[in-house]
């Protein structure tokens, strides 16, 4: 029941993640592949303070998440302007980065021995990893609802904006630049808190935590679910960890020698996904998903001289 | 509200394009920017809202309440002091149904903040109703819907631009690439936008006759040098221009 | 000493990247996007390998030749079966990308399914230490040296001296012109899909015969091969070796002077750096 638990956590630690990754890919155009490193270190953050500073834990998270902030801000500043490609590869060499020094810096993370341990709050509670999930899930639906809100407002009609044709948004005032700084940064530090949340669900932390497959894990969801789709993120994490990870390495009846050759398995059938999903529905399995807002619009007749071209 | 340039040039491995001691954009209400083709129309655009850099010389907008070196701004600066350009090449947000993007270009930046995300309405009656009231001018396949075709997606540039009310608009050939009823149509808006003084403009075309009935004042770019400028009368009579441009 | 040092270090260890980060590149340019799955490549040299050299007997050397036209062959495959019906589709830059991840995922993980997870060797040859100027190497990596300086030199001579890289070099400037002046499009491709194979699969081959050959090789090199042909420009065939020597030999001289973990830190931050200056912009 314990491990149920602690999967479904888990679980909605990748939806929040996912969802995250909606707002600066799927609505800001930031191709963002560095997800483990900005959550590592929030994770990790939290954990060295935790542990070798008894920093309390909801101080430490807060701490840890605003430490990605700026990391993130400095990043932000260095690459943000430059393309799509050279953006994926520096968060990608940053994700990288984070994983080395998690390593090298034994004196503060206690390297490959790990760091632990990193206990729920709420003291002798019995069921408090019930409570904690409650935490978390509020967090994730809290996400989910600020970024509805926020692709149907002004301020997401302008991000998108920017997505479609940068260059022309700013010829019309929009700063384009300084928007995608501040939300990859916000952005950031929630994957930032998010990782902060995570580190009493493992609370034993390693640096095996920040190998690159969270990113891609998480990159999969999204484009699975959809990637413009505002509950693509979810359906997305349910197709692929509730499915794998939950499901099936709860219930499927698999012979003890097999089942390690199980993660292998499930990161084959992703790959398999994804290759599906791009070449047959590049719009995800939810489809195309337009802001509402439209049925306002008057509902004035087709006129049949439309304007053509010239 | 004037835009005023001195000794711009621009060169390109030696070549110059653009050469001009002085002049001002603005001054007069609705003006015509014309030239033979290669005169350096479009690099002079470019300058003038900071997409190319000049090899030399200032550009200064004067507000009123004093005037702004151009170079030093970025693009959503210059947008924002009052200056936007139509483009020449079909330019615009996919994503974005024509509606939407003419409440992007009307909607002021200080409104996108983040606090905009718990905005009840997301856009008030208002700008609604300038939306819809431009739009019905125009006889678009689906108002409610996307741009079809490339004539419409043109016109929803030019359309953004006029919604926006920039102090002073520079339009790069309006007339490429739409039908000619659609083009008058948009110039009788601009023109009754510069008459209700809400802004001033420029507009950069080969289609002479469409200059001379709407403008108040023309200019004269050849090999990139402003030759001549004056009334339309003036600059229809003027013997440089018949000999450099119309052929006589 | 220490640059000395440094640099012949550097080579030997860079010279498996420059191969990888050639074929790389070699892609890039054509199609516009970063393949990923050209890792498994990599990856897929070093089993190749393995299957002539410890599964069929055969030596070393001779293991090398069919192992590397195999990886082009995977190569083609792949470019054929998923990458070039959805560039026709007009998949954009960034989907491309994911779409390689999961091409990437698909096959190593099916190699894993089918091989095992285990770290396998491959039978070298006798190696014998020499000295050469105070510097000490054994005869493999004097071997593998100059046959990626070799195969590198070819790669360069035939993208800028003949036919086929002239042909290359018109389709990723502009494509529809070289499609008019009767370039074949289709050939040129899977040409270059085959031989960037090949270069990632000798790649694989070397790393392989140095350490040893696990599924996650190529993954492990990819990081640095993307970095490099970024900072080398969009796909400069000629940066790339100049981007994928340094790096080498930037390594090599940070682990000298640091701890080795602080080398790839310090690389990382500095390929960051200069993709502040030198990727494109965007507005």
């Amino acid at each position: 029941m314990d491990y149920l638990i602690f999967s479904f956590s888990l679980m909605l630690v990748y939806i929040g993640l996912a969802q995250l990754l909606h707002v600066q890919f799927g609505l800001l155009g930031i191709p963002n592949f560095g997800v483990v490193g900005f959550w590592g270190l929030g994770l990790y953050g939290t954990g060295v303070l935790y542990v070798s500073y008894d920093v309390p834990l909801v101080p430490a998270i807060i701490v840890a998440s605003l430490i990605v902030a700026v990391v993130s801000y400095v990043l932000a500043s260095m690459v943000l302007q430059r393309s799509g490609q050279a953006i994926l590869a520096a968060t990608l060499a940053f994700a990288a980065m984070v994983a080395t020094l998690v390593v090298t810096e034994k004196q503060l993370t206690n390297g490959v021995q790990g760091l632990g341990t990193i206990g729920f709050p709420f003291g002798d509670l019995a069921s408090r990893n019930v409570v904690y999930f409650g935490v978390l899930l509020a967090v994730v639906v809290a996400l989910i609802w600020v970024s509805a809100k926020l692709r149907d407002s002004r301020m997401g009609r302008m991000m998108i904006a920017i997505r479609d044709n940068e260059e022309l948004a700013a010829s019309l005032g929009k700063d384009t630049a300084g928007t995608k700084r501040t939300v990859f940064v916000v952005t950031c530090a929630l994957m930032g808190l998010l990782g902060g949340l995570t580190a009493p669900l493992h609370q034993f932390l390693v640096p095996y935590h920040l190998a690159p497959s969270l990113t891609f894990a998480v990159w999969i969801a999204l484009v699975l679910g959809g990637k413009s789709h505002n509950l693509g993120a979810m359906i997305g994490v349910f197709a692929t960890f509730g499915l794998f990870d939950i499901l099936i390495e709860t219930y499927a009846p698999v012979p003890a020698e097999q089942a390690i050759m199980l993660p292998n398995f499930k990161l084959f059938c992703y790959g398999v996904l994804l290759v599906m999903i791009i070449m047959f529905r590049p719009a995800g399995m939810l489809g195309e998903d337009r802001p509402r807002h439209r049925a306002r619009a008057d509902a004035a007749p087709a006129n049949d001289t439309a304007v053509k071209e010239g | 509200m004037k835009l005023e340039a001195e000794n711009l040039t621009k060169a390109y491995h030696q070549h110059e394009v653009v050469n001009i001691d002085k002049v001002a954009f603005g001054a007069k209400g609705l003006e015509g920017l014309i030239g033979p083709n290669g005169a350096g129309k479009s690099t002079l655009m470019g300058l003038l809202t900071r997409r190319i850099a000049p090899t030399s010389g200032r550009i200064r907008l004067d507000v009123g309440s004093g005037s702004r070196e151009l170079n030093p701004l970025k693009s959503h600066e210059v947008a924002r002091i009052g200056l936007i350009k139509t483009n020449q090449r079909i330019q615009g947000f996919d994503s974005l149904t024509i509606r939407d993007s003419l409440r992007l270009a009307v909607t002021s930046p200080r409104s996108e903040g983040f606090m905009s995300i718990f905005a009840g309405e997301r856009d008030p009656e208002d700008v609604e109703e300038r939306v819809s009231r431009l739009i019905e001018a125009f006889p678009f396949t689906d108002r409610n819907g996307y741009a079809r075709s490339g004539g419409e997606k043109k016109l929803v540039d030019i359309l953004r631009c006029l919604i926006a009310e920039p102090r002073l608009l520079l339009m790069d050939e309006p007339t490429a690439g739409l039908p000619d009823d659609i083009t008058r149509t948009v110039m009788d808006i601009v023109r009754q936008k510069v008459a209700d003084g809400k802004m001033r403009v420029v507009v950069v075309e080969h289609d002479l006759p469409l200059i001379w009935e709407y403008c108040d004042y023309v200019h004269f770019l050849s090999e990139g040098s402003i030759l001549f400028e004056g009334a339309p009368e003036e600059v229809k009579s003027n013997r440089v221009v018949a000999e450099k441009y119309m052929g006589v | 000493m220490l640059l000395i040092d440094a640099i012949f270090i550097g080579l030997l260890e860079a010279s498996p990247l420059i191969l990888a980060a050639m074929g790389f590149t070699l892609i890039f340019y054509l199609n516009g996007f970063m393949n990923i799955a050209y890792a498994e490549s990599i990856t897929f040299g070093a089993y190749f390998a393995v299957l002539f050299n410890v599964v069929l007997g055969a030596h070393f050397y001779l293991s090398i030749v069919p192992s590397m036209l195999l990886s082009g062959c995977l190569s083609v495959a792949v470019y054929l079966a998923i990458f070039r019906p959805a560039l026709n589709r007009g998949v954009g830059p960034t989907e491309m990308i994911i779409l390689s991840v999961g091409v990437s995922f698909m096959l190593r993980y099916g190699l894993i399914l089918v091989v095992g997870p285990e770290n396998l060797f491959l039978n070298e040859p006798n190696i014998t230490y020499m000295q050469f100027m105070g510097l000490g190497a054994s005869n493999l990596q004097l071997v593998a040296l100059v046959l990626v300086f070799v195969g590198a030199g070819v790669l360069y001579w035939m993208i800028y001296n003949t036919g086929l890289g002239e042909q290359m070099r018109g389709l990723a400037n502009n494509h529809d012109l070289a499609m008019a002046s009767g370039i074949n499009p289709h050939r040129t491709s899977v040409a270059i899909w085959f031989i960037a194979g090949c270069a990632g699969g000798l790649s694989g081959v070397f790393s392989g015969v140095f350490a040893q050959v696990t599924p996650y090789m190529g993954w492990n090199v990819i990081l640095i091969t993307m970095l490099v042909t970024i900072v080398a420009g969009i796909g400069s065939v000629r940066g790339a070796v100049i981007a994928a020597v340094v790096a080498g030999v930037l390594t090599a001289f940070i682990t000298l002077v640091t701890k080795p973990l602080y080398s790839e830190v310090a690389l990382l931050m500095a390929f960051i750096g200069v993709l502040t200056f030198r990727g494109a912009r965007t507005a």
